[in-house]
């Protein structure tokens, strides 16, 4: 069977998945295109940090995207068809990726759905309703008017909400920490439903996931983690009260940018270099969003050594399969959020993965340095990512993980390690502190590349 | 340093108790805090402060273990870790199945990397090759063994590296393994002494019997109970005449009437559920030879034909045999299962321990042509000899065309027929990549693709695994 525009329109769930696709044909959000024989495949840049991975098979028009979408095939796996059909020279011909691979292995062989009777589906009417969706000058206008209204009404309201936290704050010292850590889950709840009503939903964020962090320490520790906590949000608070314009400081207390305002910020850091994806964090939010965390490390002279492409979609949506595989290496040019010390990013360009065979870079002899630079820079952060040097696993007598390095620095871990982990020789490893515990992500050791993140 | 620190506690000890903390500020601080919010300030100050300048220190010096051993054998190759990574996640629900791709990989002269799978501290199947691993998991390794394993060396070994030496010495020169576990057994706890004992099974003879009786009062139930099986195999356990002789009248020996004909044991039917769960029960206390004196016949005219009758009965029996006939009782009672077209081969699965790697291997197409259990059996009777099965021999089985009629029905319209196919086809499919040797498997893909399934289907990469991975050593 060949591809089609009548084949894509019989293929589509519904008109609105075609209009949704025909707002995906720009190039720009296509950072790979490529085919081989009868597969084409693609990675398609959405809202969140990490590039959906889209394949096709051209002969069955079976479909395969590791967006969340439950429309069947997705806006991606339709955009793919479109714009082959439209201009298959655009696409680089190369050899079928692994996960292409995997997908074709996987499936079983069949048709596309076949159109649903007596509804009528057209690429042109999906362009034509893009094109009529541009608004006119004057509405134009009157939008970033009722926007600028809006961005003042959720400065007042943040505003006073950070000063209702620097009471909640004082608060929670003066009536005796014993009893905050006490009812801890609560507490902090009421002061973040409190935040997320005023507007600073990213605040809120941190302090429902306060309890989480805190409850994994042992009793002793959490006392001083408190603290270091409480204290971080009143320099927070603080600081976006004195610059509230700034871009870092706004992320942290109400939202992040979108992707496209990061691309398109001329001041946002860029850096290009080989990359190697050293692993990936999902962590379950108690708002119910999953947050998944991919870090990267630059294995060339980048003066930006980690970035984390941050992503997030609702835990409904179920288990979202990675855009990438630990240890995979790629030139990329990175755009990071402006920031003091920038280390969120998102991927403005990419090449395919090559089999580069680059060291890691020489790691600080004392990594947490750079920790308390980074503190300096920003010291409301949360953790900061670290590369080890040379070093061992090891039990403590109470069977936790310890990072030791060959000079005696030492860590706890913040999950139980690999088996093999204790028993293998570390020349470097790359991790992240947050001043009480180290999550290991990746290692070279004498058995070769030892991932931390399951 | 400690002015800091003593203020920080301080600090803390006034916040836990609800105090202001205040007058504990550090003097260098005071201009910094004083004013509106003044604890909250202090609270940023002390919060930055104790995470920069203080780590969690461990209660004890640390000590790192040492190393994880490398193995002898070659790590499984790099290009093919991914492939056997997605082979043993997707069978995870199913412990039996990544027994036999740890066996598989070790037979074709392989081991795996120790990020894929290093045995857990009881996996005491894995293949000996693992010794070494074994005991660094269970934190048991000792540093630079004596290059020679003896009796006056016995304590510088660990236990896996021990045992694993004791099989190899048993082969070589049985009389020495028999004298290092005569005279370290009685050191060890129960457990392990049943496993020394173990290793008497390969090669054992009249010459074990003196070990084997002196274990026989141990004061372990479990040593005792395995070295009366070993000395009933020997010939030398008296049973209870009374149980021997309740069993032989739950039995019938017919015996042909033609000049020279073979006696055959008939197991039918008891008249109640009871009488056959008591005769199961005496098939466990009974040995061969005991039930053989009490229907006054030999081991060997017991064994010469395949034994007929209710399937429990006849299964409880083969298990009998398994456990306390000779070698050559279990060797000459497969022989019969495998000639009796008409028996049912998935009985004879229990004897498949007694019988050695070569045996397996001069037998393996015999089963293959009995085995109607899409390669169960097969599979059950082989052990640790995988990969093996030459095209011919599995062309050949019923168990190949049974995957060709689940090919068949797979492809076809029939829903109600399509999915039960498609389900026995993943089984079958990976079955016959454990026994397939390499070229077979690759003969196999073509064969299967050609025959209708889809190159990419997922079910043929056991075999795709197979075929990639070719024979290293000779294990």
């Amino acid at each position: 069977m060949d591809m089609t525009r009548a084949a894509i329109e019989a293929m589509a769930p519904d008109q609105s998945a075609l209009a949704a696709a025909s707002a995906l044909l720009k190039p720009a959000k296509w950072p790979l295109r490529a085919r081989s024989e009868r597969l084409i495949w693609g990675e398609c840049q959405g809202s969140g940090a990490n590039p959906y991975r889209v394949a096709a098979d051209l002969e069955d028009r079976g479909s395969k995207c590791t967006c969340p979408s439950r429309k069947f095939p997705c806006k991606h796996a339709l955009a793919l068809m479109w714009m082959y059909v439209e201009d298959g020279a655009a696409f680089q011909a190369g050899d079928v990726p692994d996960w292409v691979n995997d997908w074709t292995r996987r499936r079983r062989k069949g048709v596309a759905p076949p159109v649903a009777a007596g509804e009528d589906k057209s690429l042109e009417a999906a362009h034509q309703a893009l094109a009529e969706s541009t608004p006119d000058p004057d509405a134009e206008a009157r939008r970033k008017a009722a926007a600028l209204k809006r961005a003042d009404e959720t400065h007042r309201s943040v505003y006073a909400a950070t000063e209702d936290l620097d009471i909640w704050i004082a608060d929670q010292l003066r009536t005796g920490l014993a009893g905050f850590l006490g009812a801890l889950g609560e507490r902090c709840r009421r002061i973040a439903a409190r935040l997320v009503d005023a507007k600073a939903g990213a605040l809120a964020s941190r302090i429902d996931e306060m309890p989480s962090r805190l409850l994994a320490l042992s009793a002793e520790e959490r006392v001083d983690a408190a603290i270091a906590e409480l204290g971080k949000l009143v320099l927070l608070a603080r600081a976006w009260r004195a610059a509230p314009d700034d871009p870092e400081l706004r992320r942290e207390i109400v939202n992040a940018e979108t992707r496209e305002e990061v691309l398109a910020n001329p001041k946002a850091p860029r850096a290009i270099s080989l990359w190697e994806v050293l692993g990936e964090r999902v962590v379950t939010r108690r708002d119910g969003l999953v947050s998944q965390a991919t870090w990267l490390m630059s294995l060339g002279p980048s003066a930006r050594r980690f970035a984390v492409l941050l992503d997030f979609f609702p835990a409904s949506a179920g288990r979202r399969g990675g855009a990438f595989v630990a240890g995979e290496r790629f030139h990329a040019e990175i755009a990071f959020y402006p920031a003091r010390a920038p280390l969120r990013a998102v991927i403005a360009s990419r090449e395919g993965a090559v089999d580069a065979l680059d060291a890691w870079p020489d790691p600080p002899t004392d990594p947490f340095a750079h920790y308390a630079e980074d503190l300096l820079a920003t010291p409301w952060r949360s953790e900061t990512p670290l590369l080890l040097p040379k070093g061992r696993i090891c039990a403590d007598a109470s069977g936790r993980a310890w990072w030791r390095s060959s000079r005696g620095l030492c860590a706890p871990l913040r999950e139980p390690p690999p088996s093999l982990a204790l028993g293998a020789l570390i020349d470097s490893a790359a991790g992240v502190w947050d001043g009480a515990r180290l999550a290991l992500i990746a290692a070279r050791t004498n058995w070769g590349r030892l991932a931390f993140d399951g | 340093m400690d002015d800091l620190e003593s203020s920080l506690a301080h600090i803390r000890g006034a916040w836990m108790a609800g105090r202001s903390a205040f007058q504990h500020c550090p003097p260098e601080w005071r201009a910094a805090v004083e004013g509106v919010g003044a604890e909250c300030a202090l609270a940023a100050l002390a919060g930055h402060a104790g995470a920069v300048l203080f780590r969690p220190a461990p209660a004890a010096a640390l000590e790192p273990r040492r190393l994880l051993p490398e193995l002898a054998p070659p790590t499984l190759p790099e290009p093919l870790r991914p492939h056997l990574r997605r082979l043993m996640a997707k069978q995870k629900g199913g412990a039996s199945i990544e027994r036999h791709w740890i066996d598989f990989v070790a037979a074709r002269g392989y081991v795996l990397h120790p990020a894929d799978w290093l045995p857990a501290s009881r996996a005491d199947w894995a293949p000996d090759g693992y010794a070494p691993w074994f005991d660094w998991v269970r934190g048991e390794d000792k540093p630079f063994p004596p290059p020679t394993f003896a009796l006056d060396t016995y304590e510088q070994w660990s236990w896996a590296m021990r045992c694993a030496a004791l099989v190899a010495l048993r082969t070589r020169d049985p009389g020495a393994a028999r004298a290092i576990i005569a005279a370290k057994a009685s050191s060890e706890v129960a457990e392990r002494r049943a496993m020394l004992i173990e290793i008497l099974d390969t090669g054992l003879s009249d010459q074990d019997v003196e070990c084997l009786e002196a274990q026989a009062d141990d004061r372990s139930e479990r040593v005792q109970v395995l070295a009366r099986l070993y000395l009933a195999r020997l010939g030398r356990r008296v049973d209870a005449e009374a149980l021997a002789t309740e069993l032989a009248d739950m039995l019938e020996v017919r015996k042909s009437e033609a000049p020279g004909g073979r006696a055959s044991l008939a197991i039918d039917a008891l008249k109640t559920p009871a009488q056959n769960a008591r005769r199961r029960d005496l098939f466990k206390l009974v040995s061969l030879a005991g039930l053989a004196r009490a229907l006054r016949i030999t081991e060997e005219e017991i064994v010469e034909t395949a034994p007929v009758g209710a399937p429990d009965g006849v299964e409880a029996f083969v298990q009998m045999v398994a456990a306390t006939g000779s070698d050559r009782a279990c060797r000459m009672l497969l022989d019969q299962m495998l000639d009796d077209g008409a028996f049912p081969l998935a009985h004879a699965r229990s004897l498949g321990p007694r019988l050695d790697a070569e045996q397996r291997r001069a037998l393996q197409p015999r089963i293959l042509m009995r085995d109607a259990e899409m390669f169960e059996t097969t599979l059950t009777l082989m052990g640790r000899v995988l990969g093996e099965a030459a095209l011919p021999a599995l062309l050949a089985s019923p168990g190949y065309a049974a995957l060709t009629n689940a090919v068949e029905a797979a492809r076809g319209e029939d829903e109600t027929q399509r999915r039960p196919a498609d389900a026995l086809l993943e089984t079958m499919l990976s079955r016959i990549a454990f026994l397939a040797d390499a070229p077979a498997a690759a003969a196999l893909l073509a064969r299967l693709t050609a025959a209708g399934l889809p190159a990419a289907d997922p079910r043929l990469d056991p075999l795709r695994f197979n075929a990639a991975l070719t024979t290293e050593a000779t294990p």
